[in-house]
């Protein structure tokens, strides 16, 4: 319950119009700060609907299959130059963003992470390893603005972002491999 | 599986969602960029130009109507800009070169816009339409100096300008066509030189037919 509340404060803090639009305006803390922390405050109010209705998690997500799908399309959506772009340009698209990160990405991603088990985690790792060295260089390679609301170099920034993220990821994957936490645990 | 049902279902559920999400999100899988997504509703919805107030480099003061009855083909700039600019307006000379010259001054007009008026006064635009061999006449560059005349043409046709705090601006380019009403009917890739004369050659000829 605790959590649920804290997760609403954090979004009502990140919907603030000084907030939101100082985070806005840098690219990369729009998409790899803004974002990300939407998702967070999704992920901690899961907490209030895995207590109301956990029937009805284990029913439609019992394997965490439909809700980390669901997730990906949600963040995939999110990384395309166009969708940052009109959520500056259009009411309509930014409240989209601040209700889809939190409920259709959060959400299932709590819901699902422990239900799809190791081999599923590394999975969506592995995923999203691949997904961001491909937007990484997109953004560090295009020869055009991709977003008409930021300048090239914040459009290279990004890119980087991205690239170092997926190195982070990479470590994580050859970690888990080679190591044994249950070990230290 | 069957006792799996309702996650099956969800699962099949939510990549419908998905597709109709980008679906949507891009317009039928064609525009990934606010640019593209641009263009096409520009070439869709045919905006008017606005009534504003040029001057030219030679001075001279008129509006969009001192080229009826002639199709504008219209660049936007700014004569600092040190980056796309001045790409921009090479191509943009490759094009007007490609042109046969009969038609020039009489069925088509070149215009290059500036956007910032504070800096490009009629004798900075004299100057800089001498590096692109404009002659001022059938291709002529002019600023407007009326912010807000500025801002509404710029908000009409989609220009989105950033200041970048150090003097410059970060802006999309493009080649735009006017026609002979000043009606917005095309919008063309800058880089590709080409395709754009070659559009243009294949309107003016056929008007020429009729």
């Amino acid at each position: 319950m605790k959590q649920t509340i804290y997760g609403l404060l954090l979004l009502l803090f990140l919907a603030l119009p000084p907030v939101a639009n100082l985070m806005e305006s840098v690219m990369i803390i729009h998409m790899h700060m803004q974002m990300p922390m939407l998702i967070f405050t999704g992920f901690l109010i899961a907490r209030i609907f895995q207590l109301r209705f956990p029937h009805s998690f284990d029913k439609w997500n019992s394997n965490g299959i439909p809700g980390i799908i669901l997730f990906v399309i949600i963040v995939v959506y999110w990384t395309l130059p166009r969708s940052m772009d009109e959520a500056l340009n259009e009411q309509s698209m930014e409240i989209f963003k601040f209700v889809s990160l939190p409920l259709l990405a959060g959400i299932p991603l709590r819901d699902s992470w422990k239900r799809i088990g190791t081999v599923g985690k590394n999975l969506i790792i592995i995923l999203f390893t691949i997904l961001f060295i491909g937007m990484g260089w997109l953004y560090i390679d295009s020869p055009v603005q991709l977003c008409n609301n930021y300048l090239v170099i914040e459009q290279i920034t990004l890119g980087w972002g991205f690239v170092t993220t997926a190195i982070c990821l990479v470590i994580y994957l050859v970690y888990t491999t080679f190591t044994d936490p249950s070990k230290y645990e | 599986m069957i006792k799996n049902w309702p996650t099956t279902f969800a699962c099949l559920l939510v990549i419908l969602f998905g597709f109709a999400l980008f679906y949507i999100g891009t317009d039928g899988f064609q525009a990934f960029t606010a640019e593209t997504a641009r263009v096409n509703k520009l070439i869709d919805d045919k905006p008017k130009f606005p009534d504003v107030t040029f001057e030219d480099s030679k001075g001279r003061n008129y509006s969009i109507s001192e080229f009826k009855g002639k199709y504008v083909f219209i660049t936007f700039l700014y004569t600092s800009c040190t980056t796309v600019c001045p790409q921009l307006e090479m191509n943009m000379s490759k094009v007007y070169d490609k042109v046969p010259s009969k038609y020039m001054g009489k069925d088509i007009n070149f215009l290059s816009i500036s956007f910032d008026p504070a800096r490009d006064d009629p004798s900075t635009l004299e100057k800089y339409r001498g590096y692109f061999n404009s002659d001022g006449e059938t291709w002529r560059m002019a600023r407007i100096t009326k912010q807000a005349e500025l801002d509404a043409l710029l908000k009409e046709f989609g220009v989105i300008v950033i200041p970048d705090g150090n003097g410059s601006f970060a802006h999309n380019s493009a080649f735009y066509l006017v026609d002979k009403n000043g009606s917005l009917v095309d919008v063309m890739d800058y880089k590709k030189v080409d395709e754009a004369a070659n559009k243009l050659v294949d309107i003016l000829g056929k008007e020429a037919g009729e």
